[in-house]
């Protein structure tokens, strides 16, 4: 069988950098990504604001497990294998639900929202007491589970570092998002579930990927452009979009950088910052924070790409994407809009609209991406030597921070201006081939 | 004033005929010049978004959006819409429910089949919820609500496909 090592070919003094395309289609790697990585790895799995209350919870998954997140009486919130302790049922019957007792549709055994085993039906009679001890009937925790910002994580290795130590450099640029919210951000109803016929690192890539904007979502650009013709006085203010600046001819401030752990940030200063929601907190922030940072949350838009599948988008709207793999040629993508809690009600609408422009699989753009992947994942079967070369920008990487990083305060491992690079994969990738080599 | 049933379903077989056939701005003359068009969001498993201002919906627009949509189609530079499937639109289970608001509300049953060469044939389905509205031109629509039952959505979801 191939090696992860022998499908990524990394020359870093030879100026090459090229991904064999079989990484996207050859089962074999697929079984190993899913156990040597979504087995290991941190994993993104939903945002406290969504399970706000004592029995609140959300059912997802790591890699292949069912798991669930809830809300204790004790407000702590905990992740559980969903799976009841009897004979295996899955217990969450719904995506999200509130239940303060779980009760096994199958035989009807209960637990409570710590866990812990709190009825056997039956069981008084049926079993000793030292039977009930043998069996240990409460829920099984996952093996790690943390919070960053309210970003909730799960990991199924008990040997993995601290959650903080693994999103490592992407912590400054998730900051950015979070410290708009003085009260904290929420995770705003509407749902949006979709299939792509596709590798999901198609979709990591996709993220991070500034030289598809310009080609892919030209078409976003003219529509939307067109659509302000019609409604000028209806798309003033914060309805205003930024879409015209794809078109830009004039060079945008903008970069790629390597932040390590696999992480990647893809950046470009915004074309019309005052026209985004969070413009008016603008003094506000800089009575807390230097203006450096400032500029970097309302000036520049961010795509911050999480090591291996979340993607935390602040541009003109905020997004969050999950791509969870199902096989090697199918991926399923889930996205969500998040907001500073108590947000203006203008701002929260101009938001929402630039949302559902943008981010949904019924939007202006996202169907375009889905597309272009699924034609990159056809190609990626038909050739036996066909490579990926991803040496876009080499030319002009430099090691450490660039100037947009020294002001806030960041040193990404390497740093590379302008957006339409591909440099910022190599963290992607070399993280990949580390956790696929034994 | 409350219509016929009859009325209503020449109106609603009218647009269905209209995107099938790809008759797009015979399909935007059906909309009043303050249309609203919008397509809630799922929110848990059995229910859907219903404040627009408030709520991520999958589709929510005026009649420039659906302008814009027809716009994107005839570009042919979007990579989802081009080449655009082939769709056959079922319209059934109509019904008048009465005036409210100044508008005759009708709801239907709808399921489309798309068929793109690229990616196959796919089915999806749901509920429609009209306001009419008598104008000049005649029967026109004046809010369009699309309840999409569809979770795990293959394919792109717009104006032509559901």
């Amino acid at each position: 069988m191939t090696s992860a090592q022998e499908l990524v070919d990394d020359r870093e003094g030879e100026n090459i950098f090229r991904v064999h395309r079989s990484a996207f289609t050859d089962p074999a790697i697929f079984d190993q990504e899913m156990a040597e990585i979504f087995g290991r790895t941190w994993l993104y799995l939903c945002h406290e604001s969504q399970i706000a209350k004592h029995g609140d919870y959300v059912a997802t998954q790591i890699g292949t497990q069912p798991v669930f997140v809830i809300r204790g009486s004790d407000d702590d919130i905990r992740c559980f294998y969903d799976v009841c302790s009897h004979r295996g049922s899955r217990l969450t019957g719904r995506t999200s639900g509130s239940a303060k007792t779980l009760t096994c549709r199958y035989h009807g055994w209960c637990f409570n929202a710590e866990g812990a085993c709190t009825l056997v039906r039956g069981g008084d009679e049926a079993y000793r007491p030292e039977d009930l001890d043998r069996m240990d009937t409460n829920l099984r925790p996952i093996e790690k589970f943390g919070s960053y910002k309210g970003f909730l994580f799960g990991c199924l290795d008990a040997d993995a570092p601290p959650l903080d130590e693994f999103l490592g450099g992407a912590m400054p640029f998730i900051d950015l998002m979070t410290d708009q919210a003085p009260d904290g951000m929420e995770i705003l109803r509407g749902e949006s579930r979709y299939m792509m016929e596709a590798n999901w690192k198609l979709q990591t890539e996709n993220s991070t990927d500034g030289y598809h904007v310009a080609t892919v979502h030209r078409n976003f650009a003219t529509t939307v452009g067109y659509r302000e013709t019609l409604a000028p006085e209806g798309d003033s203010g914060m309805a205003k979009t930024e879409a015209s600046r794809i078109l830009s001819l004039e060079k945008i401030n903008s970069g790629g950088y390597d932040v390590g752990n696999g992480h990647m940030i893809n950046w470009a200063d915004r074309g019309n910052p005052e026209a985004g929601p969070s413009w008016p907190q603008r003094e506000a922030l800089l009575q807390r924070y230097p203006a450096g940072k400032v500029k970097w949350m309302l000036e520049r838009g961010r795509t911050v790409t999480v090591f291996p599948n979340l993607l935390l988008n602040d541009v003109a709207s905020s997004c969050i994407r999950v791509w969870r793999p199902i096989s090697a040629e199918l991926t399923e993508i889930e996205t969500w809009c998040i907001a500073p809690k108590n947000e203006a009600p203008e701002a929260r609408r101009a938001r929402i609209r630039k949302y559902e422009d943008f981010f949904f699989p019924a939007s202006l753009a996202v169907p375009d991406d889905v597309r272009a992947m699924e034609g990159a994942q056809i190609g990626s079967e038909a050739l036996e030597d066909g490579w990926n070369d991803l040496a876009l920008g080499h030319k002009t990487l430099v090691d450490g921070a660039d100037d947009a990083a020294k002001e806030l305060g960041v040193t990404p491992l390497n740093s590379n201006p302008g957006r339409e690079v591909e440099t910022p994969f190599f963290a992607f990738w070399r993280e990949w081939v580390a956790r696929l080599t034994p | 004033m409350t219509y016929e049933r009859s009325a209503a379903e020449d109106l609603l077989y009218r647009e269905a005929w209209c995107l099938d056939n790809k008759c797009w701005e015979d399909w935007l003359a059906l909309y009043t010049e303050d249309a609203v068009y919008w397509a809630p969001a799922m929110d848990g498993d059995e229910g859907w978004t219903d404040d627009p201002d408030k709520d991520v919906s999958l589709m929510y627009m005026d009649k420039a959006g659906l302008e814009a949509r027809i716009f994107r189609i005839e570009g042919h530079d979007s990579y989802a819409t081009d080449p655009l499937p082939h769709t056959a639109h079922l319209v059934t289970n109509v019904l008048v429910h009465g005036e409210q608001d100044g508008l005759t509300r009708v709801t239907a049953t709808w399921m489309v089949r798309t068929y793109a060469r690229v990616r196959g044939g796919s089915v999806r389905g749901g509920l429609y919820e009209y306001g009419l509205r008598e104008t000049a031109d005649g029967l026109r629509i004046a809010t369009k609500k699309i309840f999409i039952h569809d979770d795990r959505i293959v394919g792109p979801i717009d104006v032509y496909n559901v």
